[in-house]
Order: C-alpha cells, then sequence, then structure tokens
C-alpha cells in the first residue's frame, strides 16, 4: 500500500470515529431521550448479549439463510434467463418490452401477491426475495451475452467449436465481468427484501428482531438488529468483490 | 473435339488441381454486390496475395474462401467440393488480433482453444502447447495475458493458435496491417519459412503492395464495385525470399511498378 493510500485508509477511520463519538456525546447529553436512542455503549452491550444469549445468532443466520436461498435461486434463474434472451438477437426483440415493464415494478407491490398465493411461508419468502434480487443479474447477463465480441464468435466457427463449447468458453467468460456485477449489485437486494419479508411475515431474522425491539422499546436490542444489518451488508458485499477480483484477475493486467 | 470442348477439359484439369477454386463466384450482401463472376483458382502449396484498394471486396473472397460467406451464385470449392461452412484444416488469421484472443486466456490457454475444439486429449495438450510456442518464439511468455503483449506478440499467438489446427491451408486478412514496419518485416519471414516448410497453401490479403510482391508466388489484384479480378502476375523471384537482396531484385522492381500502375488506376 503506497503512503497516501494509508492516509486515506487513516483518515476514514478517523471519520467514522468521530461519527461514534458524536453518537455518544448526543446520547449521553440526552439530546434525544434514551428510550429512542442508546448509546453505542448501550448498543455495543446489546449487540454482545444478545450473541451470549444465542438469540442474537440465531436471528442472524435466519437472516443469512433467507438472503442466501434468495440471491442463489435469482442467480441461477437470471443467469439462465438472461443467457437465453442476451445470446439471440430475436429472443431480445422478443422479451425486451416484457422485462421493461416488470423490471420497474416495486417489488414491494408484488408482497400482498405473493402473500396472498403462497401465505406467511419461507417460499413467500423465497420468491418475494428471488423476484427483487432477480432484475440487477438477469439484465446484466443479457447485456454481457449482446456484447461478445462478434470476431470471437467466427473464431469459435472457424475452429468449429460445439455450441455447448461456444457458451462455455466465450460467452459465458466474456459476460462473467457484467454478471459478477449484477450478482454484487442483487446482493444488496437480497439483505433489503429479507428483513422487509421478515418483518411482514414474521419470519425468523434479525428484521424480526428490529421490529419486535421496537415495539417493546428496547432501543439498545434495536440498535444491535440494525447494526448487524449494517456490518452483514458490508462484509458480504466484500466477500464477493474478493470473489469477483479472483475470478477476473485477468482484467486487472488490462488496466 | 470441338476446340471448345477441349478448353473445357483443360479448365477441367486445371480445376482438379486447384486446391481452392472460385467459379464464377458471385456474393450479394444487403443488396450489393459486393463480388462478382470472381474465377480463381489456388494450387495447393500456392502462396497466392490478393490486394487491391480498399472496399474492392478482397477480404470478403477471403471470408468466402474461408466458408464464412456462402457465395449467392457461382461455386466456391475446396479441393473439387463446394465450401459449405469453415472446416478444420483452413485456418484463419484475423487482422484484429486484439478482438480474435481471449482476453481471460493466457497465450497457453489460447493455443489450447484450438486444441479443444479438435479434441486433442488433455494430457498431449500441454506438450504441444510448449511446441507451438516455440515455434513462434514466445515461450517466455506463455502465461502472459494478451493485453500484457505487444501487437506483434498478440499477432504471432493468433498464428500459433491457427498452427494448432494443423491446417493445410491458411488464410490471412492483412495480418500485419496494424504492425510497425520493423515488426512487420520480421513475421513476414516467420510466416514465409512456417508455410513453406509445410507446404501450406496460403491466401494473403493486404493493401501493401511490396509485401504481396514479397510474400507471393502469385499477385491478384481486385478492381472494385463490384470486386473482380483487374490484374494477374505470377512472381518469378528466387526463394528463399530475402529483405535486402528480394526488394532489390529488377524483377521486384518491374513487378512493384505494374501494381503501383494498376492500383492507381482503379482510384481515378
Amino acid at each position: 500500500m503506497s503512503r497516501a493510500a494509508i492516509l486515506w485508509r487513516i483518515a476514514s477511520i478517523l471519520v467514522a470515529a468521530g461519527f461514534i463519538a458524536a453518537w455518544q456525546l448526543v446520547a449521553d447529553l440526552r439530546l434525544v431521550s434514551p428510550v429512542f436512542l442508546p448509546g453505542p455503549d448501550r448498543a455495543w452491550a446489546a449487540l454482545v448479549r444478545g450473541f451470549s444469549s444465542g438469540d442474537l445468532a440465531s436471528k442472524l443466520i435466519g437472516t443469512l439463510e433467507h438472503m442466501a436461498y434468495g440471491w442463489l435461486a435469482a442467480s441461477i434463474a437470471g443467469i439462465a434467463l438472461g443467457a437465453l434472451i442476451g445470446s439471440s438477437r430475436m429472443m431480445r426483440a422478443y422479451v425486451a418490452p416484457s422485462l421493461e415493464f416488470l423490471r420497474p415494478l416495486p417489488v414491494s407491490a408484488i408482497i400482498p401477491v405473493a402473500i396472498a398465493m403462497l401465505g406467511l411461508t419461507q417460499g413467500m419468502a423465497l420468491f418475494v426475495i428471488a423476484f427483487g434480487a432477480i432484475w440487477p443479474i438477469m439484465l446484466a447477463t443479457i447485456h454481457g451475452f449482446a456484447a461478445v465480441e462478434p470476431r470471437l464468435y467466427e473464431v469459435a466457427r472457424s475452429l468449429q467449436m460445439s455450441r455447448g463449447a461456444v457458451i462455455g468458453k466465450i460467452a459465458l467468460p466474456s459476460a462473467l465481468p457484467d454478471i459478477l456485477a449484477g450478482m454484487r449489485l442483487s446482493l444488496t437486494v437480497a439483505l433489503i427484501l429479507s428483513v422487509v419479508c421478515e418483518i411482514l411475515a414474521g419470519l425468523d431474522g434479525l428484521g424480526q428482531w428490529v421490529l419486535l425491539s421496537a415495539r417493546a422499546f428496547r432501543s439498545a436490542d434495536l440498535f444491535a438488529g440494525v447494526i448487524l444489518l449494517g456490518v452483514t451488508g458490508y462484509l458480504t458485499s466484500i466477500a464477493v468483490s474478493l470473489v469477483e477480483q479472483r475470478m477476473l484477475a485477468w482484467q486487472s493486467t488490462a488496466r | 473435339m470441338s476446340v471448345v470442348a477441349r478448353l473445357d477439359e483443360a479448365r477441367a484439369t486445371r480445376r482438379q488441381k486447384a486446391l481452392i477454386a472460385f467459379n464464377t463466384a458471385t456474393l450479394q450482401l444487403g443488396g450489393k454486390t459486393i463480388i462478382e463472376n470472381l474465377d480463381l483458382e489456388v494450387r495447393p502449396g500456392e502462396f497466392l496475395c490478393i490486394v487491391g484498394a480498399s472496399g474492392c471486396g478482397k477480404t470478403t473472397a477471403l471470408r468466402l474462401a474461408a466458408g464464412l460467406y456462402s457465395p449467392t451464385s457461382g461455386a466456391v470449392t475446396f479441393d473439387g467440393e463446394p465450401i459449405t461452412g469453415p472446416r478444420r484444416e483452413v485456418a484463419i488469421v484475423f487482422q484484429d488480433y486484439g478482438k480474435a484472443l481471449l482476453p481471460w486466456r493466457t497465450a497457453a490457454g489460447n493455443i489450447s482453444l484450438a486444441l479443444e475444439a479438435s479434441g486433442v486429449p488433455a494430457r498431449e495438450r500441454s506438450s504441444r502447447i510448449a511446441a507451438l510456442l516455440r515455434k513462434i518464439g514466445l515461450s517466455d511468455h506463455a502465461d502472459k495475458y494478451p493485453t500484457e503483449m505487444s501487437g506483434g506478440m498478440q499477432q504471432r499467438l493468433q498464428i500459433a493458435r491457427c498452427l494448432a489446427q494443423e491446417p493445410t491451408t491458411l488464410l490471412m486478412d492483412e495480418p500485419f496491417g496494424a504492425l510497425d514496419a520493423m515488426t512487420r518485416q520480421g513475421l513476414q519471414d516467420e510466416v514465409l519459412s512456417l508455410t513453406q516448410m509445410s507446404q501450406t497453401t496460403v491466401i494473403f490479403v493486404t493493401h501493401d503492395l511490396e509485401e504481396a510482391i514479397y510474400l507471393g508466388d502469385r499477385v491478384i489484384g481486385l478492381l472494385p464495385h463490384p470486386g473482380r479480378i483487374g490484374i494477374e502476375l505470377d512472381v518469378d523471384l528466387p526463394r528463399p525470399r530475402d529483405q535486402l537482396a528480394t526488394r532489390e531484385h529488377p524483377e521486384f522492381l518491374r513487378l512493384r511498378r505494374q501494381l503501383f500502375d494498376f492500383i492507381k488506376a482503379t482510384e481515378h
């Protein structure tokens, strides 16, 4: 790491520390009632307490499960559909208008429909999360498959590669940067929808924890849940970025 | 036997000997005639160069021979059989090496693509890749990605990938057009030694007239709109060719003059 990079890193940590100090100050001075705003000390204590009793850990796992299953389902379906649509100009022409209608549809509008059809179940949560998370992945995959260098298809033809080999060795690796970027975006969507579903359907998870804590005016527990959600989003995003960097190592040489 | 019948017979035997033959081939794309009634025969082992002003259809002619286009009328044959699509014994070297290589595969991986496509078992691949890299002088760059290589190295890599197909025929579309003069001369000699050794048939499209004479056994000049043959020159220069001696040869200079005059005339 260069000197400048280290300085920037230190500066960013200082800013974060400043935020926490300001939060502590506001709480200590009782500018906001402690019923609504705990200090970072109390939030931290609630976090530790929640984990030692095992309650918070099980809620965290619940949320991670909702997020992971929905995201994986969205990834598989999004890549498959995106590849199908993106690799054929005719399919793009036929399907694109329907996609343009469905894409801006707020997922929250889908939730009552999903509840009516599937009930307040895990299946409903999976459907809603997958439905919301599929768009970034599918649209990125469509773009990635549509943008494959045509010359490479000619190379494939002149080598008489099979259709499967063309997809696996040319189209998919070529679209991979787009696909991974889409998957990183949809990870955030999956987390948001996991929490929403837990709140609406009372499913086991941090969403439910946050809702119940707020209703019981346990503000420290509430903040512990919110902090945990933030950390979850941050860490999963970093994990995907690391995988992305590893799989796209060839790209870093171009820059 | 009438004269006409005898002529037909003579043409037929010549065509039999031809490896690639254009038989009054015409190609129309989007209502425009790109190539019209092209008659051309390429003998096995011949190095044929095609020159012409830009837009004269020289690349299109190459793509017809490659099976990437099918003629609208007439026929293009390989070894007497009509060409219906690309075939393994015919390799194509594209001009834009940057687009024709897989950027996510290393030099070795790019060569491997051709071996995988022709079903070479995995355990044989690495030794064949090493041999091909040695052949084109890229042994030290096996693990580099194309973007880490110079233009000349990338084009050499593409040629190596084509050689991995073990082709009897190489179709080269302005392969050195984007390279600097020194690199280009080095690659010209490399291609000559690689193809002369293995008796590979080559169709080489270029806009560089001197390059065409230097490399070719025969040079065809195309006329534009629509593309047809305007001049045909046999190059009787001794082989192996030499960058200095060949280019100073009186015959070279005579052919160069003739070709320049032809191109100049097509531009007005």
